[in-house]
């Protein structure tokens, strides 16, 4: 610091009085005039004037729209004169293989978003910060703590392969696996891990370009088939800079987005019990028989509330609670589940210091982001450090190397699905609206037993009170909870040598290395049976590149450029996953030695795979406005059986800068249409060509191994098959770019289409078969969409500006064929007998089950008045895919304020909520109690003017007016609780502050200080999912369109402060 | 620049070596790709077993079907609902993929042992054992659906869709390919290692029996329908059944999951406590005091007595008895055949003018001595004089003295074989159906009429639906009411 002051105050400021000019000697009003490295910045006024007061030896950049930037070294005086450009477009990207083109060449469509976008949100996961921002990009983000992000570009292509983007982090390929198991993804029970992506700091991030069509990524090979997040991380620059960042979040559920609760009914499933909806008995003992709430229904169709009826609660049992044997009013509760919700924190802090000279630059950076969520004792810690050196040893030869270490600490992720540990389960599915929620709280801090309101019989002996179903909320958070760490080196060392002016070769070598380790504990004294059980993974990569390439102008007007590299590839993943079994033997000892029983054989993996590659590319640029793209690589892949393991893809693409013919057209800055054709090959997934035994029980889930003595194997459910040929998916894509006004207004436009066929798809079979299932070359899956960017500039004055970005995404999805005359694949089935599926004829993921019967379009009922079901179970009720998605951002700037929000939209798709399918069951929301039709309570007798009528029309057509019962018995058809999954949100507010240079001049040490104030996920602004946000998912991954126990919407508020040394 | 060329070809040299056999990496090495027969026998006898053994509404539910247990809160499979948890889907797919397709493979690795390196006579009767394994399945299967998947089935490798064949064709193949079995056991000699053969602990002796006794059942099974072929097997295989308690043959669970009894793991650590008595099997073992109520089941919770409840009704848990313990401890054996079964068969084939030694009297007195001394001598260790003197005085019954029980020798052995076939659900839904004694009583809400065989499973609608549609056609519908081609009477 000390040196930092001193050097400061070494510096003598000077003014520098200049103007800026067109290339035909006209002012160019509004002109940003910036002091390289600071954010010391003036605009031009409308004569082209401008003075700035600059270090010495410092370098002005004067940008305008519609002209390219310039540099200029200042003096006292300055006189620019720009060019004009072809404006926003005329820019360099990243593209494949981390090369770096001018975008007007690409023949590709690509999108790219600066780290800037990322890092001020603090968000601690830059892939779901993406969402609303990217045309063709789909981001599904739980609400869970740590959750994982589902990335899908352009819409689902393998029908059980991996649909997920490839993450690339300068040039190292990054595992993106979630490991969570298929009970968690299909909504049974488990806890949503994340995904590995998480581990990128955005802090690091200098852009991301998003790779979506197959020409763009072929030179990545199979992985890159689904599309690529390329992520370029910052780099060090001459002189030292140090950036700072600490911010907090705190973060609130959004009511909204959980069950309202009902008032008026409390515990019970419509039975009169043993009097008027209670229990009766004498639990004081005073001879007098009293009511007692039905402890063990796990339902609120019971009793009216009723303030001057005293009855014993589930509190009356608890011998160490206030209220033991003590009656209280039959009242709803004072605080309902969205009570036992706590105010999240986000402490994130991070410092990097770059700094560099003539021949090196280099960089260090830290970031702690430490994350407690909403639900108690639930925190994520995050520490990630970054090293990158870049060192120029000769003019031509210069070696980098990029290191990233991550850890990564959960505690307490939120259990998911149906699952006793998820508490949503009970809040929204299984609740009795008369238990207080903070009672409960009290009842489990008292003494930290497990005082549940679920006694299976209240007036059980006190040594025999337990829970029936559900464990006291508390108990499952302090005592039920997991752990997990992840600890993840990614980096690589570089060398590159310029051959010639017109050749280089790179040699790299790149790893990516984790090991995690996670672990699931059930306490003793809980409903489920003790249990502590562990998972340890380990995954490496190390890749080996070569690559030599050429730049030259072979004429004038031609320039060759072209590529030739070799690629290869090792992986592993290695794993093992062991349980207690029977039981534990001791209170809070958690360890495998803690097992009643003998352990079974831990379930071990060791999947080594290994790809090699190589790959050519020419790229021809005839006098800057067409451009053709060639490329091809080959793969030889471990994974495929050896007489087929060798694979092609091809691309193919052009651009046409037009605009390049039509300078005089003043109004016209760039017009450009792209073409390309691409065809990508993939491989199949480890270990499904050769034929073993296994130790699995039929789910997998068990290992057997041994009984008593003797050995116990079995044939697995899916038969492999040793003729596998690779995948193929062929693409087509046509774009049009175009920008107006001096680039005031661009359009990007783009169509696409993609069949992916003889996919490697394990097809159901005849379980007489002995087997569930067989892998085979079947199907083919069609994808075709339109994307559209559209960037404007409606304001635009030295002192007010507004930018304003709108994306649209429209994907359509098709299953053309699956394998024979097998019509249907089931993806995975829910409670209630809804399946996810993919259909022939359908789009991929449509969600099917038993309907109500329809007439001319009519829901239909029977004679007394309750709907008719069909038997069979293939209706299509839904489908996963979004019709489109959009989104608008918005940056106003004003002087030293910006302000900017982001409006992120999904229309359609649909999402099955098992939630709502059996509160319905158990009517603890409000839509299932109060008033009907007639003014009467619902769930008054019909015969009294009480009852509900189901909408739609009686068997001969005629409208139906009849009331009936809606009680704990009568349950609707699945297809009345599947939903529109659409939404409209405010997702992003960023409002900033940067204090103003003759401020900063002052404080001698600063270069930049701002502050920002950020909220994130602030308002639902339009949603057709009741009490829950249709956002909200299990996991990542290909099933999708299932809520069971679903997590509430955080709202983020919070401010950071950014300083720049 | 030599040396630059040099250090940028390090990374292709290094690696370019280890590439010739890249299919290697491609190798299973935590998974076996070759396993002898011992260990696939063992996991197709442990799932045909836990498939008899289970009391799981997702598994078994033929408890309910057979009226001796009932269920508290829910109550669709009571009421003969086998849609709503696929049961059919879960009884086919455990025959067919988790025992047939295993048995198939051990046969094969039998066979593929080279001939130096076993004696004939063993591989024989390990080819038995195998044999013998798949004939009980398939007849499983066969008395649960009627027509199913024989001649085409589990051979992946030709076939993903098979066809259904006729089940009295399945089942005439079935007896020959016993006989065959039969005939090809040298019991003097090894079969597989006792640890792997968790019926028979390697004696083929054991075996040679167990054959038989399945024999005399399956046999018996045809009696109505083809009386000349019954009594051939019947005759042939009575005087090498099990006869005695001693012999029964049963699967010995140990002591903790997943290889504990999976009533344990159901009702104890499944935590399922929703499993009550029948009104009717109440009016059976109080209308006789029967000696086995105290070990079949509990006296209720709410006044110490022994209560039975009505089939499909939803019923308060403190009211009714629940089924005892002693068959939900971990270890708790499950019987497969036994001498109880063998001798009411016995007393039928001497009823029917079948030449098999003894009386129809004496087979059926020792029918209920067998099931009586198993109950509380084998399962409860109470002294054999006290089992004794029970059966005495259950016996002195006119009720139940052969003599003078009610209802004609079917309604004699039927009553008395169903509850002899207490907690072997699925045999007892085979011999209800065969002998129709006891009348079961309608269940309170049922779904459709009584159940004479399972739905075909819902899968195969969706996945084989010519072969489906073919084989529904021919066996008059694939509906539950619909009878087996055995089951004229």
């Amino acid at each position: 610091m000390c040196l930092l002051l001193g050097t400061a105050f070494a510096q003598q400021r000077f003014a520098v009085i200049g103007k800026v000019l067109d290339s035909r000697g006209d002012a160019v009003p509004g002109a940003t005039i910036t002091e390289k490295g600071t954010s010391n910045a003036v605009a031009a006024d409308d004569a082209g004037n401008f003075r700035i007061l600059v270090n010495p030896g410092a370098t002005l950049n004067i940008a305008a729209i519609g002209f390219t930037a310039y540099d200029v070294p200042a003096a006292a005086a300055v006189k620019v004169r720009l060019q004009n450009s072809n404006a926003m477009m005329d820019e360099v990207v990243v593209t494949a293989l981390g090369i770096q083109r001018s975008k007007n060449s690409l023949g590709y469509a690509s999108q790219e978003i600066k780290g800037d976008e990322i890092s001020k949100l603090r968000t601690n996961n830059a892939a779901a910060a993406l969402s609303g921002k990217i045309a063709g990009l789909e981001i599904r983000q739980g609400n869970g703590i740590g959750g994982s992000t589902n990335v899908v570009i352009r819409g689902f292509k393998s029908v059980t392969g991996n649909n997920q983007a490839l993450f690339v982090v300068d040039g190292i390929p990054i595992d993106n696996t979630n490991n969570n198991t298929t009970d968690q993804t299909t909504g049974r029970d488990g806890y949503d891990f994340g995904n590995a992506a998480a581990d990128i700091n955005p802090d690091d991030i200098a852009s991301i370009n998003v790779l979506k069509g197959a020409a763009s990524t072929a030179l990545y090979g199979s992985r890159a088939a689904n599309g690529v997040i390329m992520i370029t991380t910052k780099q060090g620059k001459k002189g030292l800079g140090v950036t700072v960042n600490s911010g907090v979040m705190w973060s609130r559920i959004d009511r909204k987005t959980m069950p309202d609760y009902q008032k008026e009914y409390g515990a019970g499933y419509s039975d009169p019990y043993d009097e008027a909806g209670f229990f009766v008995g004498d639990p004081d003992g005073d001879g007098v028989e009293d009511y007692i709430v039905p402890t063990s229904e796990d339902a609120s169709y019971g009793a009216k509330f009723d303030p001057n009826l005293m009855v014993y609660h589930w509190d009356a049992f608890d011998v160490d609670g206030p209220n033991y044997l003590k009656k209280k009013p039959w009242v709803a509760a004072q605080n309902d589940p969205r009570d036992f919700y706590e105010t999240g924190l986000t402490v994130n802090n991070s410092i990097f210091i770059t700094g560099g000279n003539d021949r090196a630059s280099v960089k260090l950076g830290y970031t702690r982001n430490d994350d407690k969520g909403s639900l108690p004792n639930s925190r994520i810690l995050k520490n990630m450090i970054n090293f990158g050196l870049n060192y120029k040893i000769t003019d031509k030869l210069t070696i980098s190397s990029n290191i990233n270490y991550s850890r990564i600490d959960g505690n307490g992720r939120y259990g998911t699905g149906y699952s006793g540990q998820n508490v949503n389960q009970n809040f929204r599915q299984w609740y009795q609206t008369n238990v207080d929620i903070k009672e409960q709280k009290d009842a489990f801090f008292r003494n930290g037993r497990n005082v549940t309101w679920n006694w299976a019989d209240p007036l059980a002996d006190p040594s025999e009170l337990g829970p029936i179903y559900t464990d006291n909320y508390y108990w499952i958070r302090y005592k039920n909870f997991e752990t997990d760490q992840r600890n993840r080196i990614f980096g690589y060392v570089k060398a590159d040598y310029k051959l010639t002016d017109w050749l280089s070769l790179m040699g790299r070598i790149t790893v990516d290395n984790y090991s995690e380790f996670q672990d699931e504990r059930i306490a003793i004294g809980s409903t489920d049976i003790p249990e502590y059980k562990r998972f340890d993974r380990s995954f490496n990569e190390t890749n080996f590149d070569l690559l030599a390439t050429v730049n030259k102008d072979l004429s004038t007007k031609l320039n060759f450029k072209a590529l030739a590299g070799v690629n290869l590839r090792k992986s592993a993943i290695s794993s093992t996953k062991i349980g207690t079994s029977g039981g534990l033997v001791f209170d809070d000892y958690y360890a495998i030695s803690n097992s009643v029983g003998p352990l079974s054989p831990p379930i071990e993996l060791y999947q080594p795979k290994r790809v090699d590659g190589y790959f050519a590319g020419a790229t021809f640029t005839f006098d800057e406005f067409i451009t053709i793209d060639g490329t091809f690589r080959r793969d030889r892949s471990s994974a495929l059986p050896v007489d087929n393991n060798a694979y092609n893809y091809y691309g193919i693409s052009g651009s046409w800068l037009f605009s390049h013919h039509l300078e005089n057209l003043d109004w016209l800055s760039v017009g450009k249409l792209r073409l390309n054709y691409a065809t990508v090959a993939n491989d199949a997934p480890w270990g499904i060509v050769n034929d073993t035994y296994t130790y699995l029980d039929n789910t997998d889930a068990v290992s057997l191994a041994l009984f008593g003595g003797g050995a116990v194997f079995s044939l697995p459910s899916r038969k492999n098959n040793q003729v596998l040929k690779p995948e193929q998916s062929t693409t087509q894509e046509a774009g049009l770019e175009l920008a107006f006004l001096k680039g005031r207004l661009g359009l990007d436009l783009t169509f696409y289409k993609v069949n992916s066929i003889d996919q490697i798809i394990p097809v159901t079979t005849s379980t007489a078969t002995g087997y569930s299932s067989a892998y085979k070359n079947a199907g083919e899956m069609e994808n075709k969409g339109i994307e559209i960017a559209l960037t404007g500039k409606p304001v635009s004055t030295p002192n007010f500006s507004w930018d304003i970005n709108v994306n649209f995404t429209r994907n359509r999805n098709k299953l053309i064929s699956l394998f024979d005359t097998a019509k249907n694949l089931l993806l995975a089935t829910t409670q209630g007998g809804v399946s996810v599926n993919a259909t022939v004829g359908q789009p991929y993921g449509t969600l099917q089950g038993k309907m109500v019967e329809t007439l001319n379009g009519q829901k239909v009922v029977d004679a007394d008045g309750y709907y008719i079901e069909t038997t069979t179970t293939t209706n299509v009720l839904g489908n996963i895919n979004p019709d489109w998605m959009g989104g608008i951002y918005n940056t106003l700037r004003f002087k030293d304020i910006s302000f900017g929000f982001l409006i992120d939209i999904r229309k359609g798709g649909s999402v099955f909520s098992l939630d709502r399918y059996y509160g319905a069951q158990t009517g603890v929301t409000v839509d299932w109690a109060g008033l009907n039709d007639l003014g009467n309570p619902k769930r008054d007798d019909p015969a009294d003017g009480g009852g509900i009528i189901m909408p739609g029309v009686t068997e001969d057509g005629k409208i139906n007016t009849q009331h009936v019962v809606k009680d704990a018995y009568v349950a609707l058809p699945v297809s009345e609780f599947v939903y529109d999954a659409s939404y409209v949100k405010l997702r992003e507010v960023v409002l900033t502050y940067a204090l103003p240079a003759r401020i900063i001049e002052k404080t001698k040490a600063f270069k930049s200080i701002e502050l920002s104030l950020i909220g994130r996920n602030l308002w639902i602004i339009h949603k057709n999912l009741p009490y829950s946000d249709p956002e909200e998912n299990l996991s990542s991954g290909n099933i999708q369109g299932i809520q069971s126990g679903a997590y509430p919407t955080n709202r983020y508020l919070g401010f950071n402060l950014k300083l720049s040394l | 620049m030599k040396k630059i060329l040099w250090i940028c070809a390090v990374p292709l040299l290094v690696l370019s070596s280890c590439t010739k056999h890249i299919e290697k990496y491609n190798d299973e090495t935590k998974r076996p790709v070759e396993v002898t027969g011992g260990p696939l026998l063992t996991n197709a006898t442990i799932n045909l077993v836990d498939g008899l053994a289970s009391a799981s509404v997702n598994t078994n539910v033929f408890r309910f079907t057979v009226q001796q247990w009932a269920m508290t809160t829910y109550q669709d499979e009571v009421n003969y609902d086998f849609f709503t948890r696929r049961i059919p889907d879960a009884w086919w797919s455990r025959y067919y993929k988790d025992v047939l397709a295993d048995l198939k493979a051990a046969k094969a690795a039998v066979t593929a042992i080279p001939d130096k390196d076993i004696l004939p006579e063993v591989r024989a009767n390990q080819a038995a054992v195998i044999d013998i394994t798949e004939v009980l399945s398939y007849s499983i299967l066969v008395n649960s659906f009627g027509n199913i998947p024989y001649s085409q089935a589990v051979d992946i490798g030709n076939v993903f869709f098979p066809e259904y064949d006729d089940a009295s064709t399945v089942f005439s193949d079935l007896l020959t390919r016993l006989n065959a079995d039969i005939a090809a056991i040298t019991p003097a000699a090894e079969g597989f290692e006792p640890a792997q053969d968790l019926l028979g602990g390697g004696d083929m002796a054991k075996w040679f029996m167990l054959a038989n006794s399945l024999k005399l059942r399956m046999g018996m099974t045809l009696a109505d329908i083809d009386p000349s072929t019954a009594k051939t097997a019947v005759e042939e295989a009575a005087p090498n059944v099990i006869s005695s308690n001693d012999e029964n043959v049963f699967l010995s669970y140990l002591e903790s999951p997943p290889n504990s009894n999976p009533l344990y793991d159901d009702i104890v650590l499944g935590n399922r406590r929703e499993y009550i008595a029948t009104e009717l099997i109440m009016e059976y073992l109080q209308g006789w005091s029967d000696p086995r109520i105290d070990q079949f089941f509990v006296p209720n919770t709410s006044a110490g007595e022994f209560a039975g409840s009505i089939s499909g009704k939803v019923s308060t848990r403190s009211s009714f008895s629940l089924p005892n313990g002693n068959i939900s401890n971990p270890t708790a054996p499950a019987l497969v055949f036994d001498w109880t079964e063998m001798e009411f068969l016995k007393a039928e084939a001497i009823e029917r003018g079948f030449a098999v030694e003894g009386t129809a009297e004496g087979h059926y007195n020792d029918g209920i001595k067998a099931s009586i001394f198993w109950w509380m001598v084998n399962i409860n260790d109470s002294a054999e004089i006290d089992a004794q003197a029970a059966v005495d005085a259950y016996l002195a019954q006119p009720g139940v003295a052969y003599a003078t029980a009610a209802g004609d020798w079917k309604e004699k052995i039927g009553t008395q074989k169903w509850l002899g076939l207490y907690n072997r659900p699925y045999e007892a839904w085979t011999e209800q159906r065969r002998l129709d004694y006891p009348v079961l009583k309608e269940a309170f809400a049922p779904i459709s009429g009584y159940p004479n065989r399972l739905p075909y499973p819902a899968i195969e609608q969706q996945v084989n639906g010519g072969s489906y549609t073919k084989a529904a056609a021919e066996i008059g519908g694939d509906k539950v009411e619909v009878k087996l081609f055995w089951d004229i009477n």
